[in-house]
């Protein structure tokens, strides 16, 4: 078996008395799509904020591509396309501008990707990131995300609080970067149904502790009621609680 | 809390309780020591000009700066932004924007009165001073009033709140400071004063009516020719690195800043040359004013050029669309560090091709020249013209040192510590007059010259071990090669004996000992604070 491309052992994130994430351990393997699910605030943004170094491992450690992200980031960071949850592009670029000066930064860019991708998204070359609306920010993000062609592309809850054209055009994106052999998808969100349409293996993340890890069959096949395949719904309901789901997602 | 006013007032003490407890202890203090003094004539001179510094005008001038920051909401806001500071949280409240502009406005005025009348009750004054009773609490209300006006207010440029309200506020304090000079009666300052106050208000209501509609003017596109003249017009062509993608994006983000603020302040400084008349030693006053406009203007640019993001009003961390660029942290410095000097340069080279227009147009230029003559004479040619290029080094160097110097705090993103290290210059600010007064009146200037190579010394060592601390902390963090190290710390010594060299050549006198000149090259060349900005970046990146 290939090495992991993400290989997170024994993380533990605390942030003044409150544990964001405990323990966490998770390997994930080239080649396929993961959803890392969990209510708001369980921890999803902290563990994806570690695999990009932007949080250091206050105890365990996380290696990409059998990298600290932290002590190498360059070499971590070209292979790796990030939306952000938080969309903050620099406003004052125009969208022109923003694939030049992302280009710089990836020597794998594909230009003809590019601007296949910045027409199917209708994104005006002419327009400042600031003039754009939500939906279009995402897409601009999603294209600088996606044109270098990296080997690991992470989705930090993408589609949260899109229209559904904008998602069909994110889970679009990402089930075309599936096709692209060898790639990984790392896919962050609270919509389950979206990753039900697209994950292979599915993370649930609760309080910071991982509750579930597996294949997106396995989890399905681990609970049948009754002869019935559950819905990633139904069963983050069954594992979480109640309360807290009907709460927070 | 049953009203919009209690809940102002909540959100104020409940904030802002370990400060009030502060001055509240500052007042009692104060009491303690004017009852035990008076009571038991305690052999302690109140009446001398230092004590009255420290146990008055330090703490007092403290304070008000504090409730400046408080009732401004500067504590939460980036006064470099062009968005307005008041909070935005606070426009969605079901109160009118007269409100929301008047009741902070009015604590703000209580707290300061409050402040004054208890302080003046209170303090031992000297027995020299003339103590007003009721304009200097009318004063405090008057700058923080505009102060909050001024704040409030949405601008179109980045930066120019900070020098609105620099200007204003010392506009202000230049007529009070002549109005004393001159006596003033009370009522005259009054008089002055007063009206300032409702003015202030519908200024600063104005100012968050517009904030609250969302209105923040653009005025960028008013410089547009110049930034046509640096080339920083659209980008149009493909970056050949990596490195020039991120210059570029420094300099868009913070590059202009410091030249375009020059370019607006510069003529009307040179204009004064026309009113100069055959007066050598204004002209020369002027010219040096004129020379020290970059570097004054840089302290404020610094503040752009540690910042992460021009968006958001009040961001210091840096955003994942940064900390996820592929670069490691000594390349996004190096960016910095490349457009600050670009910016420095740009600046220079409007002032060397301005000056020397603005000096012929108005005819000063003979004088100008006529003096440079006589000091050729005076110290000889070689003297005369290297200490003329060391002149103009100096102050563009020190435009640099001032962008760059302040980095190893701006890049921690850390807001506690940005606003901590600004009230600590600030009340540094503030100690200067009192302590140099202090120096000066009490005849210590002999004895602080006698000091010199001592204070010298004790800073070297300070720097020096410093500096060890963070070359050990960049060598181990893996932020900069052993190389890089080595490299850094050769150029600096070269760059120190190179100033060395030159002063003790410019400044040969048995009075100077060639050792003080050395540990003064030492202090002056950057190091510590410059090679502690990666470390600064890399806790702020990698959290």
């Amino acid at each position: 078996m290939s090495e992991p491309v993400i290989d997170v052992s024994g993380l533990t994130r605390r942030f003044g008395d409150n544990t964001a994430l405990d323990s966490v351990s998770v390997a994930m393997p080239r080649g396929a799509v993961y959803g890392l699910v969990g209510a708001n605030g369980a921890g999803k943004t902290t563990l994806i904020k570690h695999i990009l170094g932007l949080l250091r491992a206050q105890s365990g450690s996380v290696r990409v591509f059998g990298l600290d992200p932290v002590a190498d980031p360059v070499a971590v960071l070209s292979r790796i396309g990030y939306l952000s949850e938080e969309n903050d592009l620099p406003g004052w670029m125009r969208v022109d501008e923003l694939i030049r000066y992302s280009r710089a930064f990836y020597p794998a860019w594909d230009d003809v990707y590019a601007e296949g991708l910045r027409q199917s998204f209708a994104l005006d070359p002419d327009a400042k990131i600031k003039t754009l609306s939500k939906g279009q920010k995402a897409r601009a993000g999603l294209l600088i995300a996606l044109a270098h062609r990296p080997e690991l592309l992470v989705l930090d809850e993408p589609s949260s609080g899109l229209d559904p054209i904008v998602r069909r055009d994110i889970l679009g994106a990402v089930i075309r970067t599936i096709a692209d052999e060898g790639r990984t998808v790392l896919f962050s969100s609270h919509l389950l149904g979206e990753v039900e349409q697209v994950a292979d293996h599915v993370t649930m993340i609760n309080r910071g502790k991982i509750l579930l890890s597996a294949a997106l069959e396995t989890i399905r096949e681990m609970h049948r009621v009754d002869g019935r395949v559950l819905s990633l719904d139904e069963i983050f309901v069954a594992r979480v609680g109640t309360s807290a789901a009907a709460a927070e997602v | 809390m049953h009203s919009p006013v209690a809940a102002f007032a909540w959100e104020f003490r409940q904030r802002h309780r370990w400060g009030l407890i502060a001055i509240v202890v500052y007042l009692i203090v104060l009491a303690a020591i004017k009852l035990v003094i008076l009571a038991h004539d305690f052999p302690i001179d109140f009446d001398s000009a230092e004590t009255f510094a420290f146990v008055f005008v330090l703490p007092v001038s403290s304070y008000f700066t504090y409730f400046i920051a408080v009732f401004t909401f500067g504590l939460d806001g980036d006064i470099t932004a062009r968005q307005s500071m008041y909070p935005a949280r606070m426009f969605t409240r079901p109160v009118s924007s007269a409100a929301l502009a008047w009741w902070p406005m009015f604590f703000g005025a209580v707290a300061s009165v409050i402040l004054w009348t208890a302080t003046r009750l209170l303090a031992l004054w000297p027995s020299s001073i003339v103590v007003p009773v009721v304009w200097p609490g009318f004063l405090a209300v008057v700058l923080l009033a505009w102060a909050q006006a001024l704040t409030w207010m949405p601008y179109g440029l980045s930066g120019v709140r900070v020098i609105a309200v620099i200007l204003w506020l010392t506009a202000i304090d230049i007529i009070v400071i002549l109005a004393i000079h001159f006596r003033a009666s009370e009522s005259l300052m009054i008089a002055f004063l007063l009206p300032q106050i409702p003015l202030a208000y519908l200024v600063a209501r104005y100012a968050v009516a517009r904030a609250r509609r969302g209105d923040v003017p653009d005025w960028s596109g008013a410089f547009t020719w110049f930034a046509r003249i640096a080339g920083v017009s659209r980008l149009r062509r493909d970056f050949p690195s990596a490195a020039r993608a991120q210059a570029w994006f420094e300099w868009r983000l913070s590059g202009k800043s410091l030249p375009v603020w020059v370019a607006i302040i510069l003529p009307f400084d040179l204009l004064l040359f026309w009113v100069a008349g055959t007066s050598t030693l204004l002209v020369i006053e002027l010219l040096i004013g004129v020379l020290l406009i970059p570097i004054i203007i840089a302290t404020f640019a610094a503040a752009t050029v540690s910042k992460p993001s021009v968006d958001v009003s009040d961001s210091y961390g840096l955003p994942p669309f940064m900390a996820t660029r592929p670069l490691t942290n000594a390349q996004l410095i190096a960016a910095k560090l490349k457009t600050t000097l670009a910016s420095t340069a740009l600046t220079w080279l409007l002032i060397i091709v301005a000056v020397p227009i603005a000096l012929e147009w108005s005819g000063e230029m003979p004088l100008v020249v006529d003096r440079s003559h006589r000091f050729a004479q005076t110290v000889g040619t070689p003297r005369a013209v290297v200490f003329l290029l060391l002149v103009v080094a100096a102050f563009i160097a020190s435009t640099w040192k001032q962008l760059v110097q302040t980095l190893y705090i701006g890049l921690t993103g850390r807001a506690w510590l940005i606003k901590g290290s600004i009230f600590v210059t600030l009340t540094l600010l503030f100690l200067i007059g009192p302590v140099a007064e202090w120096i000066i009146d009490t005849q210590r200037l002999g004895r602080l010259w006698s000091a010199l190579p001592l204070i010298f010394t004790l800073l070297v060592c300070v720097k020096m071990s410093a500096a060890v601390w963070v070359a050990t902390r960049l060598y181990r963090n893996r932020l900069l090669t052993d190389r890089v190290l080595v490299a850094g710390a050769a150029c600096w010594c070269v760059a120190v004996f190179a100033l060395y060299g030159v002063l003790v050549w410019m400044l040969d006198t048995p009075h100077i000992p060639h050792y003080l000149l050395l540990l003064l090259a030492i202090l002056a060349i950057p190091l510590t604070r410059l090679s502690a900005a990666p470390l600064a970046l890399a806790w702020n990146r990698h959290r």
